[in-house]
């Protein structure tokens, strides 16, 4: 057997021995498990939730009675934000973000009743999920199990026997290192094995699992190389065990509240009053309907009849109150989208600029990484998003050019006490309207999200092996 | 008074606290400084509220004016409300930055607007603010730690113990003077800059010296922990890997306070608010396909001081309009008052949990001081409604007795603010 071996083999003995040891790794398992079953269950439910939502407002739109087609673009559509399965391993932002939104005419609105703002203070402190076991908890039970590691060895005089009795440093250093490496896959193991499972289920892709668990054992793994590291550099003890806690305050709790709190003021967002107010500016500029002079609508107007050939409106062969439904809504859809690739945008380089902040801490390209593979991080909420616009907007001119083929123009404008029976279509045509149905990420989508993240803690674990190939060289010269 | 002096001299020469105790202070003005920017940001956006509403309420105004139909103006009209932050707010933000603290709501069915959220990264947002709250709850307790952790545990290692133990009054008396100036330097570092900064924003005394009573109150906590701890008589490693772990575990994870988080959610499912919005869209919708004076009748029902409004005309009027948006958040009163109480439901639970564990206790405590937690949130909703009762009395006033509307009316509507509205 060689030498690193036997060391690592003795060294997870003494962990063995050590009972402080044995219930924390214990616990910490268990710990785990429970997170991916709270995790699990709940990720069930809502998603459950949602898909019973979204029949229930499906089936309500379909099931409405004879109507004027302006009158369901008001009644709408409420959307429902699927929940995939790899949520139950990282929810990342799901809770912050408003689970439903309601697709109407001329609004664009938001996505409402997210968790964060239905739930007491607690949701703040962090949600017990596999990921943040993992990201959290995990490098803290590798920093008290592993600080003595080899500082141990030197305070109490022990590595100069073994090095006397033949062992080469190297081989000491990759023994301790093995035993804690160990130790960390023990750890990783029930979260690995709850994101198989999750994985075994219908429509979860590879791909972005594979990255999801590469991406865990880099982090792991660093952590198991800086701890040795730290232990190999510290003279005492409590000095490894102090300089190490203070890395993991810094690196898991400090960085990742403070890097988003610097972004954020960094790169300001526009309130949706102030977009609101906006969008309304640019419109009257485009256009305004109100006024019968409009330029805007006069020429769009006069194209119409010229198009068809005809002198009033009254001659159309359509309903020109369905056509200038549609050409308002085309405006102001464009102007919605305008003003959201401003917001989308600044949020981007807000969370680019978090993601830099991986330079600075594992801790939070970890998270990255994770939530992008999961499809949870802000790209999969503006997916979400994205379509339920482009849903909104082929709804709402699917139901405008109801209004111009099947309400003829004299109906629509009259005001006589039968006219609201003429001016509406039959209820079938509610069922004929498209459905919503979200398309999920493709699995290679999802893990090209993971590179940045995967690149960033890749760097970070060679730099911290070969910062200990150089300590191990130096290690008990002094 | 000779022996204090010469135990803070101690204190000052050990390299390590005295850095610890910098950092601290440095980490606590960041936050501040950090709270109080985010608060003058806000204070910023409610500042532009008056201007912004005044180019978009004055185009309207244009255009309504030449009808000067009440109806448009109310239908088109936004008005905006505001949750001011709280002189204390830069300490512990709280929900303000996940719930609106401006909103625009005009006098249509209000269960369709309230639940609105505004523009925010949710990614910034997860992993909680960088506020003094933060510092004070989960990071102090860490200083406290690196302080405490081999108070007696280090004289023991260093063999001064049995020297200290032979002089008069025993180790005792050295270790007290000593919990007591570090305690101070702890205290003083994460405080400081609070009380600047309270002072600078115009707090109150009253809940300042509550807050800085919350933090002197946690940190005896951490530091009584410590000194239990310090009883087992372990080596300071032993110390300090302990306490580390019941840090994580009060402060973190395991039992608490993600896991008491899951087991609220469960035991209080709140009534789906998105079921509120589905129900009140049915009740809404309805009323284009029952008879407009059904809908008049149930309205007149519930606002008697209207009735004698004169009938509906054949075509189209938007009393009947406003009428049935009314109707339909009076449909669903249930469920928000459902919806309402699971919420509160919640935050009781939570707080009752903060009684046990200190961490949550002191976060709740500071953003109640603040008024930046769920319950100021349900407060500013009740303040929303108020003023929103009073644009539909405003309107009403025209719309139902068909009184025109001008540009001079638009300044007659009620405005945000005052005690009307609280």
């Amino acid at each position: 057997m060689s030498a690193t071996r036997l060391i690592a083999r003795d060294e997870l003995r003494l962990m063995a021995r050590n009972r402080v040891a044995v219930v924390a790794v214990l616990l910490i398992l268990v710990l785990t498990l429970v997170a991916v079953l709270t995790a699990w269950s709940h990720q069930r439910d809502l998603a459950e939730l949602r898909q019973r939502q979204q029949a229930a407002a499906t089936a309500a739109f379909e099931a409405q009675p004879d109507r004027h087609p302006h009158r369901v673009v008001h009644y709408g559509q409420f959307l429902f934000r699927p929940l995939g399965a790899l949520a139950a391993f990282d929810p990342g932002v799901d809770a912050f973000t408003g689970s439903s939104m309601f697709a109407e005419g001329h609004r664009q609105n938001t996505a409402n009743f997210g968790d964060v703002r239905q739930g007491s203070s607690l949701t703040r402190f962090g949600q017990l999920t596999p990921a943040f076991v993992l990201q959290s908890v995990a490098p803290l039970l590798l920093i008290f199990l592993g600080f003595g590691a080899v500082v141990r060895e030197t305070e109490r005089g022990t590595l100069r026997s073994l090095l006397v009795g033949g062992a080469a440093r190297g081989e000491v250093v990759r023994g301790k290192a093995l035993a804690l490496g160990l130790v960390a896959a023990l750890v990783g193991l029930p979260a690995m094995a709850g994101l198989a499972l999750i994985a075994g289920q219908a429509g979860v892709q590879a791909l972005p699992v594979a990255a999801i668990a590469l991406g865990y054992a880099l982090y792991l793994a660093l952590w198991v190389a800086l701890v040795v590291l730290v232990s190999v550099l510290a003279r005492r003890s409590r000095d490894a065990l102090l300089v190490l806690l203070l890395a993991w305050a810094v690196t898991v709790v400090l960085v990742p509240r403070a890097a988003p709190e610097m972004a954020g003021r960094a790169i300001p967002l526009a309130n949706r009053l102030e977009t609101d107010v906006g969008v309304a500016r640019d419109l009257r500029r485009v256009g305004d309907s109100h006024n019968p002079a409009d330029p805007t609508f006069a020429a769009f107007k006069a194209r119409t009849l010229a198009r068809y050939g005809v002198a009033r409106v009254e001659d159309l062969p359509v309903n020109y109150k369905g056509l200038l439904a549609v050409e308002g809504e085309r405006i102001t859809s464009r102007l919605f989208d305008r003003y959201a690739a401003a917001g989308f945008a600044a949020q981007e380089r807000q969370n680019a600029a978090v993601a830099a902040a991986g330079l600075l801490s594992p801790a939070v390209a970890i998270r990255q990484l994770s939530m992008a593979a999961a499809g949870t991080n802000f790209a999969g909420h503006r997916r979400f998003l994205d379509q339920a616009e482009a849903y909104r907007f082929a709804l709402v001119q699917k139901l405008n050019r109801l209004e111009a083929d099947a309400v003829s123009y004299a109906d629509d404008t009259a005001e006589d006490p039968g006219a609201d029976r003429r001016k509406r279509v039959d209820a079938h045509h509610w069922t004929e309207m498209p459905r919503f149905a979200f398309a999920g990420p493709d699995g290679a989508e999802l893990a090209r999200g993971a590179v940045p993240g995967l690149s960033l803690l890749a760097g970070w674990l060679a730099a911290a092996v070969a910062a200990l190939w150089f300590a191990t060289r130096r290690l008990g010269v002094r | 008074m000779r022996v204090w002096m010469v135990e803070l001299r101690l204190l000052l020469r050990a390299r390590p606290t005295v850095v610890a105790v910098l950092l601290l202070t440095l980490l606590s003005a960041a936050a501040v400084t950090g709270g109080m920017a985010e608060v003058s940001r806000q204070r910023a956006a409610i500042a532009r509220i008056a201007s912004a509403q005044a180019e978009d309420v004055g185009a309207i105004a244009k255009w309504v004016n030449e009808k000067k139909d009440p109806g448009s103006a109310a239908y088109y009209t936004f008005h905006a409300t505001w949750d001011a932050p709280s002189p204390l707010a830069f300490a512990a933000l709280g929900m303000r930055d996940v719930a609106p603290f401006i909103q625009r709501v005009r006098a249509l069915g209000l269960e369709a607007q309230i639940y609105d959220g505004d523009n925010f990264n949710p990614e910034l947002a997860l992993p909680g603010r960088f506020d003094w709250s933060f510092v004070l709850v989960f990071l102090m307790p860490l200083f406290v730690i690196v302080l405490f952790h081999d108070l007696s545990s280090g004289e023991r290692e260093a063999g001064r113990a049995r020297t200290l133990a032979a002089v008069p009054g025993g180790i005792a008396p050295v270790l007290r003077r000593r919990t007591a100036l570090r305690l101070g330097a702890i205290l003083l570092a994460a405080v400081l800059p609070f009380a600047v900064g309270a002072a600078l924003s115009g707090a109150q005394p009253l809940p300042v010296s509550a807050a800085i009573g919350l933090a002197a109150a946690y940190a005896l906590f951490w530091v009584g922990a410590a000194a239990l701890v310090s009883r087992l008589r372990w080596s300071s490693t032993a110390n300090a890997a302990t306490l580390a772990a019941a840090w994580l575990v009060l402060v973190l994870v395991l039992v608490v306070p993600t896991f008491a988080n899951v087991a609220i959610a469960r035991a209080v499912p709140v009534a789906q608010g998105a079921e509120i919005a589905l129900a009140q869209r049915e009740q809404v919708n309805r009323a284009w396909d029952i008879p407009r004076e059904e809908t008049m009748r149930r309205f007149y029902a519930g606002h008697p001081r209207l009735a004698d409004s004169a009938p509906l005309p054949t075509g189209f009027h938007y009393k009947w309009y406003f009428a049935f948006h009314q109707v339909g958040d009076e449909g669903v009163a249930g469920r928000v008052a459902a919806y309402r109480a699971g919420l509160e439901r919640r935050g009781a639970a939570a707080d009752a949990l903060g009684l046990v564990l200190p961490s949550v206790g002191v976060q709740a405590a500071l953003t109640r001081l603040a008024r930046t937690d769920l319950e100021a949130q349900l407060a500013f909703q009740d303040r929303v409604r108020a003023y929103h009762r009073r644009l539909r009395d405003f309107y009403y006033g025209y719309l139902f007795y068909d009184r025109p509307f001008g540009t001079a009316d638009f300044a007659r509507a009620p405005r945000f603010g005052g005690i009307a509205d609280d």
